[in-house]
């Protein structure tokens, strides 16, 4: 049930990007993009909800259940972020990376669904609280990007002047999506980083893993755009780019590496 | 009698290509005078907006009238320039007419629809007129085109619904900015389009206008009419660090905003974005502009394409407008054929007088001593005949003449009256 709750999901978000990407070229919002976001969500938080129904609880620091609690806060904060500014325009890039996110969850699942593991749930306290907070910022974070590389793409149009546009948002609405979720998704970020370095000293673990080891990276790069948007509070194309370089490296840092099998 | 016009737009040659051949609203009276003095030229007129560039003149041979106008372009309008020539239109006659009543309908416009070119039309009449330019047929053919350009606005909905530069302007601020609350607009001069342009973004919602001209009291008074402040144009540099949005629309021989003015601008702004609309003629800031960060250069040819979209969205509203330019064309042209019988009816009554004048003296000779006022009866009488017999037949001729072309009516006539002889 659990994985066929993900595959309705991660269908409900392709068919979310692929309406959003037709309402793109075709000059206009699609207001149904959103609302298979908004029902590939609702599949999605059935799923965790079928997961954590067990007794005793499925953890969610297996590398599948975590990559589709992320891709799952993607669609929650892009759905939320629409009260904040008008960007109803990039559910085809939100869609597009929810889907592909959802989708590598789905065939780790397939492969291994996590199990239930009472001792975790006891004493892991401070790996729960990693994973979620790390979840949550790195799904602001990936909306920042998508914002970052919506503004890029509208700036690109805007400066050839081409007379047949995206129907992007305005460069306005973009950059106070990417300031918003660029200043939570750090400071979750940031605090990810802590409570996992408490967890693993916690439990005497050796914190230079790949893993903890890229993060940090990604953690650096990001002091780039954060000290331009939010010290210096420098706007436009600059930000932009840092945080679209930000994300590469995060990405690659949690599933680039353990997708090439050098992780852990 | 012929019609010809030779002139560039905004269809035909770039930004860069007009602006060498625009005329300053101040020089278009004195270079239409000078137009005028040329004895191959009966009637002229030049008519100069920022999209256009073109003289209009009556001569009686086209060929010649051409080689003179563009003479007069190289010449007098580009001081002596090498003739782009490839961006140049030669029109005759019906073209004229036709092309002429579209420009004032505003079909032939890079925003359909938009209210002003009439305005520019009607201004480079009022020059043509007070230059000497218009005699009988360019009087005829403004106030047609005036007429069409009215029936257009008010018979369809290409008036009520217009793509204006204003329009255009919003539209643009709009892929920039989420909402105009809290953003200022800088109206670089004080031109009509800029100015228009004002007005819609007011209309959006835009509070905040400051206005920067040559003359700080010009600046300040058009301030006070868009409920803004005016500055100095020696502030322009200070004053663009705060704008969102700048509209330039100043007469200059060369780019009042070069690209090192706006870097140390934008400097001072962190990244905001600018939108610099360039509406003027020759253009006011230096294209490269476009090429710095966060900011969006939009020049006459670039709103072009923007309004290019909406015009291809608004064919059927433009349809309407065309079938009314084509029937004041062909009114005009019945009125032109007309004209051509003129001279010939004219020679006709003069001829019809001087024979009742004649038959009048041989029967006051026949007459014993006739008074004065038996005199003048006769001649009166003579006269009277011939023109009552005359007056039905030459109304009809004329009209004939309008509906089916002057010449056959005008072989016969001068045939039957002998007035080749």
């Amino acid at each position: 049930m659990t994985l066929a709750l993900h595959q309705l999901a991660s269908l409900l978000y392709f068919a979310g990007a692929g309406l959003g990407a037709l309402g793109l070229r075709r000059g206009r919002s699609s207001t149904l993009a959103s609302w298979l976001l908004g029902a590939g969500a609702i599949a999605h938080a059935a799923a965790f909800a079928e997961l954590h129904g067990q007794s005793p609880p499925v953890p969610l620091s297996s590398f599948p259940a975590a990559l589709s609690l992320i891709s799952w806060l993607v669609v929650v904060s892009y759905l939320g972020s629409l009260g904040i500014a008008r960007v109803r325009e990039v559910a085809a890039w939100v869609g597009g990376v929810a889907g592909a996110l959802t989708a590598v969850a789905v065939f780790g699942l397939w492969y291994r669904v996590p199990e239930a593991n009472p001792a975790a749930a006891q004493d892991e306290f401070w790996l729960h609280a990693h994973v979620l907070i790390s979840a949550f910022g790195f799904s602001l974070l990936a909306l920042a990007s998508v914002a970052g590389f919506a503004y890029l793409a509208k700036e690109r149009a805007l400066k050839r002047k081409s007379p047949v546009r995206l129907a992007l948002p305005s460069l306005e609405s973009l950059d106070r999506l990417g300031h918003f979720t660029l200043a939570t998704g750090f400071a979750l970020l940031t605090l990810g980083v802590a409570t996992g370095f408490a967890w693993v000293t916690g439990r005497n673990l050796s914190p230079w893993t790949s893993h903890s080891l890229g993060l940090m990276a990604a953690w650096g790069v990001y002091l780039l755009p954060v000290g331009l948007r939010l010290v210096r509070g420098q706007r436009g194309d600059q930000p932009a780019r840092s945080v679209v370089l930000g994300f590469a490296v995060l990405l690659f840092s949690y599933v680039g590496i353990r997708l090439l099998g050098v992780g852990t | 009698m012929r019609l010809v016009l030779v002139g560039v737009n905004h269809k035909t040659a770039p930004v860069a290509v007009r602006e060498r051949y625009s005329v300053a609203p101040a020089a278009v009276e004195k270079l239409n005078a000078q137009l005028v003095l040329d004895s191959r030229v009966q009637e002229a007129a030049l008519i100069s907006t920022c999209n256009r560039t073109e003289l209009l003149v009556v001569t009686d041979d086209a060929d010649v009238a051409i080689r003179l106008l563009h003479e007069f372009f190289r010449d007098a309008i580009a001081s002596g320039a090498v003739e782009e020539r490839g961006h140049f239109y030669d029109l005759g006659d019906a073209e004229v007419v036709d092309h002429l009543f579209r420009v004032a309908a505003s079909l032939d416009s890079m925003a359909v629809g938009e209210a002003q070119i009439l305005g520019q039309v009607k201004s480079a009449y009022r020059a043509a007129v007070a230059a000497g330019g218009c005699g009988p047929v360019l009087n005829r053919l403004f106030q047609r085109a005036f007429r069409t350009a009215k029936r257009v606005r008010s018979e369809t909905g290409l008036g009520a619904s217009q793509i204006s530069v204003a329009r255009v302007g919003v539209q643009l601020a709009r892929e920039l900015f989420e909402s105009f609350d809290g953003k200022r607009v800088l109206l670089i001069g004080a031109g009509d389009m800029a100015e228009s342009a004002v007005f819609g973004l007011q209309d959006a919602g835009v509070r905040d206008v400051v206005v920067v001209n040559r003359t700080l009291e010009h600046a300040e008074r058009l301030a006070r009419r868009l409920g803004g402040r005016g500055s100095p144009l020696s502030e322009l540099g200070r004053e663009l660090i705060q704008a969102d949005v700048a509209l330039a629309s100043v007469q200059v021989d060369s780019p009042l905003l070069r690209v090192e003015e706006v870097r140390a601008s934008m400097a001072g702004r962190s990244g905001r974005p600018l939108l610099l609309v360039d509406l003027g003629l020759p253009r006011n800031v230096d294209p490269d502009v476009n090429q710095l960060d966060d900011v969006f250069l939009y020049d006459l040819d670039d709103l072009d394409r923007v309004a290019a979209q909406g015009v291809a969205r608004r064919r059927q509203e433009v349809e309407p407008a065309e079938a009314i330019v084509r029937e004041e064309c062909e009114r005009f042209e019945r009125w032109q054929a007309g004209l051509g019988v003129a001279p010939i009816l004219s020679a006709v009554v003069d001829r019809v007088r001087q024979i009742a004048d004649e038959s009048a003296q041989r029967a006051i000779g026949r007459l014993d001593e006739p008074s004065e006022e038996t005199q003048r009866a006769l001649e009166r009488l003579a006269r009277d005949v011939a023109g009552q017999l005359l007056h039905t037949s030459l109304a009809r001729l004329r009209a004939e003449a309008e509906e089916d072309g002057a010449s056959y009516y005008a072989d016969a006539v001068r045939e039957i009256f002998g007035l080749d002889d």
